[in-house]
């Protein structure tokens, strides 16, 4: 079993989670919800978001609508939908249980390391 | 100089570099046989070709013509097929070949035959000998040159042969061409592969040219290498 591959792991569990909340805070063209997600080391290239905001548009968590562009042809602006903020929070709940549950099974081990400091 | 092709992507026209053209032309027909099974294929093909347009628009700025570096700068920011699969979709979804596992998945899964080119990187004459022992599998393309040799000094007809051939065989041109000349399968990360290897090469073509340029610089000509956009 290797390092990378659960570090890919997790961070693809929390992927759909990321990129409602980038979009829950309001309007979002897919390069800026590339940015937020660059700066958190969660994606690097731009082509795995197009396929993850297809699949949560067609399960109604998210809509988008076009709008024109200053340089070149109208451009996608994807918004969360009532559906899916629901769905939103029901991540967030089990999110804040995860982090809980992680704390709680490794809690001996970060206080021995912070105790090494 | 280079031949420039017409193309629409995304809704978008726009003037390409003939190498240029087969990179993306390429880059493309791997990023389609990869979500060809996923849900909302044609969709997703659609966001990302538009995505590619505007990007060519960003970094072209006041020029023209789409150049390679275009091209792979924008195939840089929004990444190939493999790293998809490794970062974005989830095992469960998506993916056409049940039967791939992660890394034999993730290429594109077309391969052509070899098919015959002449070999421009290596040539003596046409390139011929080097091309039919790439389509041989013949390793050293010296053997067929040698046996092109002594097919000519035992009294065969080796000498119209090459030239009939020289004639009719094309060059190995673009990327795609060398792929199927070597029978390596045609993916994105082969066709990167091969122009980084042209990339090296030119820039050694380069450093050559200046040296040459310092020992005969009074006046020395030398033919001037193919200049690119």
């Amino acid at each position: 079993m290797k390092i990378e591959n659960a570090i890919a792991q997790m961070r693809k569990g929390v992927l759909e989670l990321c990129i409602l909340g980038i979009i829950s805070k309001g309007e979002a063209y897919p390069s800026d919800i590339i940015r937020s997600l660059k700066e958190a080391k969660l994606i690097v290239v731009e082509g795995t978001l197009y396929p993850l905001l297809t699949r949560l548009k067609n399960a109604g968590l998210l809509d988008y609508t076009w709008r024109e562009s200053t340089s070149g042809p109208p451009r996608k602006y994807y918004h969360i939908t009532p559906k899916g903020r629901e769905f939103l929070n029901q991540l967030l709940l089990n999110w804040n249980g995860l982090v809980h549950a992680v704390e709680e099974s490794t809690r001996h081990l970060q206080q021995t390391t912070s105790d090494n400091e | 100089m280079n031949k420039v092709i017409h193309i629409n992507l995304g809704g978008m026209p726009f003037i390409i570099d003939e190498d240029a053209y087969e990179a993306l032309r390429d880059y493309l027909a791997a990023i389609h046989s990869h979500f060809r099974n996923s849900e909302g294929y044609e969709e997703i093909t659609a966001d990302i070709e538009a995505r590619l347009a505007e990007l060519f628009r960003e970094s072209m700025g006041h020029r023209q013509i789409v150049t390679m570096k275009d091209v792979q700068e924008a195939i840089r920011i929004m990444g190939t097929p493999e790293v998809f699969e490794a970062e974005g979709e989830s095992a469960a979804e998506g993916d056409a070949a049940p039967s791939g596992k992660q890394d034999a998945g993730a290429q594109p899964r077309w391969r052509t035959g070899r098919r015959l080119f002449r070999d421009p990187d290596d040539q003596v004459l046409g390139g011929v000998c080097s091309g039919l022992a790439a389509y041989l599998g013949i390793e050293d393309p010296i053997w067929v040159r040698l046996a092109f040799v002594l097919f000519t000094l035992s009294g065969g007809f080796g000498i119209p042969l090459y030239i009939i051939l020289w004639i009719i065989v094309p060059e190995a041109k673009t990327a795609s061409d060398r792929l199927a000349m070597r029978g390596e399968p045609i993916n994105v990360s082969n066709i990167g592969k091969i122009i980084e290897e042209e990339m090296s090469q030119l820039s050694k073509r380069v450093s050559e040219f200046a040296e040459e340029l310092g020992k005969e610089d009074w006046g020395g000509k030398k033919k001037s290498g193919r200049q690119r956009a």
